[in-house]
């Protein structure tokens, strides 16, 4: 706003300037142009004479301040800070979540504590009455849900409709019309209003932070049938009944107008009695009156949900009703499109080509479209879309259209869109694109269209994936740096593509790091992100203070495994890791600890790999220990392995044994070979 | 071969030649665009340049009929060429004539005449002894397309050789794709691609033949444009999403014409869609001053140029969380003790926003 203050000043300066220069001009002939400022000052003495040049003088009028204009300035200088938890969270170390979990659970826990405190102070208002604050804020009194006037009278209807006082107002409209009083259109047309919107239902109390039982939408975007036939359930559960209140005080009505008709018909089509709304449209013509834009709206969607029809038919049907809406002089406006094109989604690849023809329209009839309308579009073309056929490459077409705009909320799908582009990207495996995406959603506050928490943890994950996929380690590991934990917590999935994306690079180094972190973000018993960790630091041989981090690594993984089985409730260990975590000690030099280790393999009927085994019986000849490397032959004998033999024969050339010692190696040999038939009854029995 | 010449005879065609030839130019323009759509970027654009003379050259095709037809005729001898090749051609020969009605027509020398002799007698030589082409880029080229090359080569006025190498480069790759295309069956793709490029060549033509002292610079721009379609020229060849057919019903001008709308109370319906839009882009608040921002809007906090007549001479205090601490008094009165003389109080306003700025502002009755 300064900004804007100064620039003004200075056109004014300039402007000033600029005439006096032509005055001075003609005089004095050529004067260097380069120094008007401190030239004008001087100027009226010089020109003495010729001063009316000056009279238009404008002094620059009063700027009046929005009351936030100073507030917005200095939060537009706050950016986000990646190392800290978001600002909705109380600053408090115990408070701060460390799981995309605990995160949920503290706003709704804060927002639910807003809810309880209002709740209170509505259901007892007479305690709440003292005033304090000064000017008056109203927010903070209590709100009146009682209907406070008694007798019986339209402006008592009037104040029950207002208090949407479903069933009361109902009353009131009877007893009003037992005793002869009659209704006043507007207000029976209000009662109207509110039966249909609720479908002759109390409103349920209003509870804006309905986020419970959404998390399953979390994990893939093929469940979005399923979301929206739940939403369906949530805003739809109520079916339109016949011969309900609605209907029965429309019939009461004496002279109804189009409103009466349109509330209607908008109201059947919210709680899907789509029959009776197409039926009462037609009672609508007949009565020579006129729909308004937003019931032809809920009539493009009736026509769209009705079952009984093909696409083919129902795409004609639309486009008859935008023709009687031309006819009847009725401007279409956004939600009309987006109605068209939410529809068209239903029809799969028999939309595409209408929705384009739509989507042209409303462009040339100069409607603007919103983030919902191409979420459409991107829906339609993208949906059930297999990787082996010609994808469609419209996203790209929708990116250079909108990139660089900010919008502003105008359908309520308009929260949809980022989710559902970025979904494209990642199945496109186009990182260019989902930079562009991404860019966009950091245009303005477009931001703030990436939803509720759910849509943005799909976002992010999404994106992150793609840049494990396709992006150079350092600059995905920067991202990390940036988004996690401050934007969202990443789920298991996501660290096994970092995992994947550090193993490609080669910088296995990060991955006890990883691992610490996937234990704060609540992956502690997630096997298969162990199971991936351990593999990628048992698989090579590193460096010894690698290795040596590895081994600390692996130590704090067991110890997880160790306290699962005191759950016991998740599985038992899996042999892979118990190998790699025998491995990786092996490798550090915890002797020790990798021989317990064996142990484990026997107390839980895993049979060691071959691998580990001469890992074992490395390590002792490097200790120089035969006792230890007979040891290995022991269990390899115990598990009746077929690398039993070789081992010994290692045993016999490497070490120096006593004759006990090859004795009891005799003796495991010709055990091994003979019982190789009990073998398998042995290990069935242990299990 | 092309960057080269042109810089170190950046304005020459130009300069001597500033229009030179008659029609028989235009099948170099029109062999030349054979190759270009599918040449790397780099060519594509050099071979725009010359194109872009080419062009304006076949603006003086307008006054010739004459020539034109020997072109047609020309085109229409390459028989060995392969048939959608030829129909290539007839389509760049036809969307040559749609740009002519734009271009500019600019008198030049009547040397065209002439010219196109010796390039025919040119052609009819080289016909016959079409050998000296490098065989390992021609294998797969008729001579009669070689012929040609090397005549056009002799025309232009560059380095022979390189020029004419070029050429056949261009020449061969279109072969490989025109083949490609026949497997895929999807001869359109080359000759709406060759029109959509003459459309943007034809811009760079009239300019530069207004102005041909900046030649340079203009090409540099178009060369940035072509550059950039290229590595779209994918994405051009699908239909874009917004251009075509609609489904014309509403009319823009009954859409946008202004209604008389008598204001009428909200409904029900449209307070509901109301909160709704609200939700949709309701966000955590990310820092404490857009949670003073929320206040402000609720009523909560005084409004910041501070209105002293919004309230009684009465003292509020609010101290908000994390760190943010707002204390507005109007018409001061301490918070401890009653004070008598309230009309001769200074009215301090402290705005402690951040622990490190802190601001004082005094106000004087």
């Amino acid at each position: 706003m300064a900004a804007a203050a100064t620039s003004r000043w200075l056109g004014f300066r300039c402007r000033l300037c600029l005439k006096l220069r032509g005055q001075r001009a003609s005089p004095c002939g050529q004067i260097p142009c380069c120094r008007f400022y401190s030239g004008s000052a001087t100027l009226p003495k010089v020109e003495g004479t010729n001063i009316t040049g000056i009279e238009e003088v404008v002094i620059p009028r009063k700027k009046t301040w929005d009351k936030v204009a100073v507030l917005q300035a200095l939060a537009s200088t706050v950016s986000r800070d990646p190392t800290a938890a978001p600002y909705a969270f109380q600053d408090d170390p115990y408070l701060i979540p460390a799981s995309s979990m605990e995160s949920r659970l503290f706003l709704l826990a804060k927002k639910s504590g807003e809810n309880a405190a209002k709740f209170i102070i509505n259901l007892h208002p007479k305690y709440f009455q003292k005033d304090i604050a000064e000017p008056h804020i109203p927010c903070l009194m209590p709100e009146y849900f009682e209907p406070q006037i008694e007798d019986i009278s339209e402006a008592a209807l009037k104040e029950r409709i207002k208090l949407k006082k479903v069933k009361a107002s109902v009353d009131m409209f009877d007893q009003l019309l037992q005793a002869g009083t009659t209704v006043s259109l507007e207000t029976s047309n209000s009662l109207l209003d509110l039966l249909c919107y609720y479908g002759d239902r109390e409103p349920s109390t209003d509870n804006h932070f309905q986020q419970s039982g959404k998390s399953e939408e979390l994990e893939e975007d093929t469940g979005e049938n399923d979301k929206k036939s739940k939403k369906a359930d949530d805003q739809f559960g109520v079916t339109w009944r016949a011969k309900n209140n609605a209907e029965r005080i429309f019939a009461l009505i004496p002279e109804k107008n189009s409103y009466s008709y349109c509330t209607m018909i908008r109201g059947m089509v919210k709680h899907r009695a789509l029959v009776q709304a197409l039926n009462l449209y037609a009672e609508l013509l007949n009565n020579r009156l006129k729909a308004d834009v937003y019931t032809f709206n809920a009539l493009i969607e009736a026509t769209a949900l009705n079952m009984n029809e093909k696409s083919e038919d129902k795409w004609n049907n639309i486009l008859e009703l935008l023709k009687q809406m031309a006819a009847q002089k009725v401007k279409p406006n956004l939600q009309t499109f987006n109605t068209i094109l939410k529809c068209l989604r239903r029809f799969q690849a028999f939309g595409r080509l209408p929705a384009l023809q739509t989507f042209r329209e409303m462009k040339a009839i100069g409607i603007e479209p919103s983030l919902a309308t191409y979420h459409h579009v991107i829906q339609l073309f993208y949906h059930h879309e297999n990787p082996s056929k010609g994808s469609s490459r419209i996203i790209y077409d929708i990116m250079n259209e909108i990139t660089g705009q900010k919008f502003t909320p105008k359908d309520p799908d308009d929260d949809m869109f980022f989710q559902s582009a970025m979904r494209v990207c990642s199945f496109l495996r186009d990182l260019e694109l989902a930079y562009q995406v991404h860019g966009l959603l950091n245009t303005g506050d477009n931001w703030k269209f990436i939803g509720p928490d759910h849509r943005r943890n799909f976002y992010y994950s999404k994106f992150f994936s793609l840049l494990c996929l396709m992006e150079q380690i350092d600059v995905t590991l920067k991202w990390y740096k940036d988004l996690v934990p401050s934007v969202f917590f990443p789920r298991s999935q996501t660290l096994i593509d970092l995992l994947q994306a550090l193993d490609v690079a080669n910088r296995l180094e990060v991955i006890p790091q990883i691992w610490k972190d996937s234990k704060e973000y609540g992956h502690t018993f997630r096997s298969d992100l162990k199971e991936e960790i351990l593999m990628l630091m048992a698989r090579d041989q590193h460096p010894p203070e690698l290795q040596v981090a590895f081994a600390d690594c692996a130590a704090d993984i067991k110890s997880t495994y160790e306290s699962q089985d005191a759950r016991q409730t998740a599985p038992d260990w899996p042999a892979n890791s118990l190998n790699c975590i025998a491995v990786l000690f092996l490798r550090a030099g915890r002797t020790q600890e990798a021989w317990k280790m064996l142990g484990l393999f026997r107390k839980h009927n895993k049979i060691p790999g071959n691998k580990l085994l001469n890992e074992f019986m490395d390590s002792a000849k490097a200790s120089n220990s035969p006792a230890q490397a007979i040891e290995v032959v022991k269990l390899a004998g115990a598990f009746s392995l077929p690398i039993c033999e070789g081992l010994t024969q290692r045993v016999m050339a490497d070490f120096a044994i006593s004759q006990e010692q090859k004795e009891a190696l005799g003796n495991l040999t010709s055990l091994t070979s003979d019982s190789d038939s009990d073998s398998d009854s042995d290990i069935s029995e242990g299990i | 071969m092309l960057p080269r010449v042109s810089a170190v005879r950046p304005l020459r065609p130009l300069a001597r030649f500033p229009l030179c030839s008659g029609g028989s130019e235009a099948p170099a323009a029109a062999t030349v665009l054979l190759g270009a759509p599918h040449a790397t970027a780099r060519t594509k654009n050099n071979v725009q340049r010359y194109f872009g003379t080419n062009n304006t050259i076949c603006s003086k095709k307008d006054e010739q009929p004459a020539s034109m037809h020997e072109i047609s005729k020309e085109t229409e001898s390459q028989e060995s060429v392969k048939e959608n090749t030829k129909k290539d051609l007839l389509g760049i020969i036809k969307g040559m004539k749609i740009e002519l009605s734009t271009v500019n027509v600019q008198t030049t020398k009547p040397s065209s005449t002439r010219q196109l002799k010796s390039v025919e007698a040119t052609i009819n030589k080289l016909q016959k002894a079409p050998g000296d082409a490098p065989k390992k880029r021609t294998k797969s080229l008729s001579p009669e397309l070689v012929a040609a090359a090397s005549a056009i080569a002799d025309f232009l006025p560059f380095d022979k050789q390189t020029t004419k190498s070029e050429l056949l480069r261009q020449l061969q790759q279109h072969e490989e794709v025109s083949k490609a295309q026949k497997n895929g069956g999807r001869a359109k793709i080359s000759v709406s691609n060759i029109i959509s490029d003459m459309k943007v060549a034809k811009s760079a033509t009239i300019r530069v033949s207004t102005r041909p002292v900046h030649q340079i610079q203009f090409d540099e721009g178009s060369d940035d444009y072509m550059s950039q379609k290229t590595s779209d020229v994918k994405k051009s060849l699908r239909k874009n999403m917004l251009k075509g057919k609609r489904l014309n019903i509403f009319d823009l001008k009954a859409v946008t014409e202004e209604t008389s709308e008598t204001e009428t109370t909200p409904s029900l319906w449209d307070i509901e869609f109301a909160k709704q839009l609200a939700a949709v882009n309701e966000q955590p608040l990310q820092n404490g001053f857009a949670e003073m921002i929320q206040w402000t809007k609720d009523g909560k906090l005084w409004e910041f140029p501070i209105n002293n007549e919004a309230a009684s001479r009465r003292l509020t205090l609010m101290l908000l969380g994390k760190g943010v601490l707002f204390l507005g008094v109007s018409h001061a009165m301490p918070v401890s003790e009653p004070n008598t003389e309230n009309d001769k109080m200074t009215c301090p306003v402290f705005i402690a926003l951040l622990p490190s700025a802190v601001f004082f502002i005094y106000v004087k009755n």
